[in-house]
């Protein structure tokens, strides 16, 4: 243990000796001694500075993002080629928690502190008017981006008071599978999916008729979100008024409880369900309909652990008489650091993860949607996702939005909460969304975001 | 003692007070603190203000705060009151045995060995039945594999604890009473309960404290749901601290949780400088 202790330190001291040009032992001097000192502070200094400049070098941008998986394959293929293209500027990669909410923690703490890096960040769709209203990230008009080709859902999500804070780098849409072996087409409103549903069940001894997720966590939310799109209902209006306690809201939300104990072809399973038990219960065969996000089709689609591989079909979640077909929107965004070091070469980057080839090349590694509806025009993306673009595109363009308020995490957490009580029958699905509703205007007062809107 | 000598012990004193009260008292007083202010990370446009009481206020307004703490001190109730019965039968049991004591006192505290995540995964997993009754999604149900987990990590805690309390009894005592022909019953409440007082009071402070700040075993199990039926006071904060950054509001929160089992521990040391810490007399 001692001799351990001891011996780095002695090679330090032989290490100084050598470079300040008295390792010859015995000969210990006051002003040697002092030389030394002198040396290795300079070295020090040294070292200090050359870290420094490393630091501060205008040309080295961090993305911060997934960088694990196949996403990480993509980026950092696609890095490698903006780095050729750009022998000026290099870029690392920050890798970040998978699971959202962690990142979102460390997004905070790192741009609450008022940290450079990242310069880029890659951040879920519905962080964007929470960061902006912050005065987190960098609005990006001043880039006068050219936002021509985009779904305008995409658009709409990354803007806060007006202004465009980023830009929507994929797409994450719900839908509806549906079995090719059990109907003819899939249901064209939620009265045919309950039949369809009863008679899959029936006829073909398929035990669910309609799974989806209904634990308690924002995939919920984004569920309740389609069938309120169904009924016509909307969780704020259009000046960011609270109407998730209307009429039609309630109306949804007590069909969603029917479909479980009524009606029954929901299994009350799914209300301790994510995607994933969602997406093996219809992947073995056990559900007639899954709602679901695209990820899941590149897995059923794959006759090794999916048996209903080839045997199934997409569509928009249908609606109820009085509303419209909708799907949640997801997907991530990219933003640039307000206190970013090199503002204009983050924006470069972003653009050249934005351009069609490289969304391409992000489908075909990672199976995510571009933002970008005429890309859907095109066989390359057929061929990348394996589905029809077309079908993919017309689920896009009745993409809803989640609100676009920096304060959505808290209104989240407050839906999630109210829904999950009504459909497992702790409250009335009005009492239960009155309470939300609320709580929710509440938030809105405290947080002083009354009457701010996108 | 002359008072120069006294003076002199404190000084000695002050250097390990000093550190006692950065360590222990700091955090507490900068929570206190924090807890006057609106400091939300995730909305600096509100700024960092100073609000007195106004987190307090919110909180003792707020129906989740009251529901989490009624199921807190349900849940303390239920559990703690099944681990001293199951612990209590648990030590007379191993206290009667006449060989192989030394292995089962080993072997029952296994499950208390086990991280608490971990039991509260595998008791889910246990739950978690394709058919039949779905746990999870049942405000009252979901109490069940809840309690079960807790129960059957802490009752070895428990029984050891007791059994080391039986183990303390005079075996005479035990004689005498049969001498004069008391029933086993008759033996148990006369003599062991009595003289294991002590320990019950030990073992019921211990587990009431631990009760009150449960968090894994709920967070691994139900996360608080279905709805918030199951969600007790540590969680709520949790929320609010460390999802939501609400530093201030869930300051307040943490003082009040850390007022009440201070409160516990102040009341159980009371009682026990009553005897417990002093050997039950023969």
């Amino acid at each position: 243990m001692q001799r351990c202790f001891r011996k780095p330190s002695a090679d330090i001291t032989a290490v100084i000796k050598a470079v300040s040009g008295h390792a010859r032992d015995g000969e210990r001097t006051i002003v040697s001694v002092v030389r030394e000192i002198g040396c290795a502070l300079a070295t020090l200094l040294c070292t200090a500075v050359v870290l420094g400049c490393a630091r501060t070098d205008p040309h080295v941008l961090t993305f911060a993002g997934s960088a694990v998986g196949r996403e990480g394959e993509a980026i950092r293929r696609q890095l490698d080629r903006f780095q050729r293209m750009h022998p000026e500027i290099r870029v690392e990669v920050q890798s970040t928690p998978d699971a959202a909410d962690h990142r979102h923690q460390l997004y905070v703490q790192w741009l609450n502190a008022r940290a450079a890096d990242p310069d880029v960040l890659q951040l879920d769709v519905v962080w964007a008017p929470e960061f902006a209203a912050a005065g987190w990230i960098l609005d990006l008009d001043r880039f006068r981006p050219d936002v021509q080709d985009f779904f305008p859902a995409t658009l709409t999500a990354t803007r806060w008071n007006g202004t465009l804070y980023a830009l929507p780098w994929f797409v994450d849409v719900g839908m509806l599978y549906w079995r090719t072996d059990v109907m003819d087409r899939a249901p064209m409103n939620l009265d045919e999916l309950r039949d369809q549903a009863a008679r899959g069940m029936r006829e073909h001894a398929i035990p669910y008729g309609f799974v989806w997720q209904g634990a308690r966590y924002e995939g919920l939310v984004t569920v309740f979100l389609e069938y309120l799109g169904a009924f016509g209902g909307g969780i704020l209006d259009d000046h960011g008024g609270v109407v998730v306690d209307s009429d039609r809201a309630v109306a949804a939300l007590t069909s969603m409880r029917d479909s479980i104990y009524a009606d029954q072809f929901v299994p009350a399973l799914v209300l301790t369900w994510q995607e994933e038990q969602a997406r093996l219960a219809f992947q073995n065969g056990q559900a007639v309909f899954m709602r679901n996000w695209p990820y899941a089709y590149g897995l059923l689609q794959d006759p090794v652990q999916s048996r209903v591989a080839g045997r199934f079909g997409i569509a928009p979640m249908p609606a109820a008489s009085g509303g419209s077909p909708t799907a949640a929107l997801g997907g991530s965004v990219l933003a640039i650091n307000a206190n970013s070091g090199d503002v204009d070469a983050a924006y470069q980057l972003i653009e050249y993860l934005l351009e069609p080839p490289q969304l391409l090349d992000r489908a075909r590694i990672a199976g995510q949607y571009p933002p970008r509806p005429t890309m859907y025009e095109s066989q390359e993306l057929e061929d990348a996702l394996r589905i029809v673009p077309a079908d993919a595109r017309r689920i896009i363009e009745h993409a809803v939005p989640r609100p676009a308020t920096p304060i959505y995490s808290e209104l989240s957490q407050i839906l999630q909460i109210a829904v999950h009580r009504a459909l497992t029958r702790q409250q009335e699905p009005r009492d239960a969304l009155q309470r939300a509703a609320t709580d929710m205007r509440a938030l809105l007062a405290r947080t002083e975001l009354e009457g701010q809107h996108p | 003692m002359r008072r120069g000598e006294a003076r002199r012990g404190w000084l000695m004193a002050l250097p390990a007070l000093a550190v006692i009260a950065l360590i222990a008292l700091g955090p507490v007083l900068w929570a206190v603190w924090e807890s006057l202010y609106l400091h939300d990370l995730r909305m600096p446009w509100l700024g960092r203000r100073l609000i007195g009481l106004r987190n307090y206020v919110e909180a003792l307004s707020n129906p989740r705060f009251w529901e989490a703490i009624g199921h807190t001190v349900a849940f303390a109730a239920v559990s703690v009151t099944l681990e001293i019965v199951l612990g209590l039968a648990l030590a007379v049991a191993v206290d009667s045995m006449t060989r192989g004591r030394g292995v089962v006192r080993t072997a029952m505290l296994l499950p208390w060995a086990v991280p608490t995540v971990v039991v509260g995964l595998v008791w889910r997993f246990m739950f978690e039945t394709p058919t039949g009754l779905i746990w999870f999604a049942d405000p009252l149900a979901a109490w069940v594999p809840i309690v079960l987990a807790d129960v059957w990590k802490t009752t070895p805690f428990v029984a050891v604890l007791l059994l080391a309390g039986l183990q303390n009894i005079e075996r005479s005592l035990y004689e005498a009473a049969q001498m004069d022909g008391a029933t086993a019953w008759r033996q148990f409440t006369g003599i062991t309960l009595p003289l294991l007082k002590p320990a019950l009071l030990v073992a019921l402070v211990f587990r009431t404290v631990d009760a009150f700040r449960v968090f894994d075993v709920i967070y691994v199990m139900t996360g608080g749901g279905p709805g918030t039926a199951t969600e007790p006071i540590a969680m709520y904060t949790f929320s609010v601290l460390l999802e939501n950054l609400r530093f201030g509001y869930g300051s307040a929160l943490s003082v009040m949780i850390f007022g009440v089992t201070f409160l516990l521990a102040l009341v159980a040391i009371r009682l026990m400088g009553r005897g417990a810490l002093v050997e039950p007399a023969p």
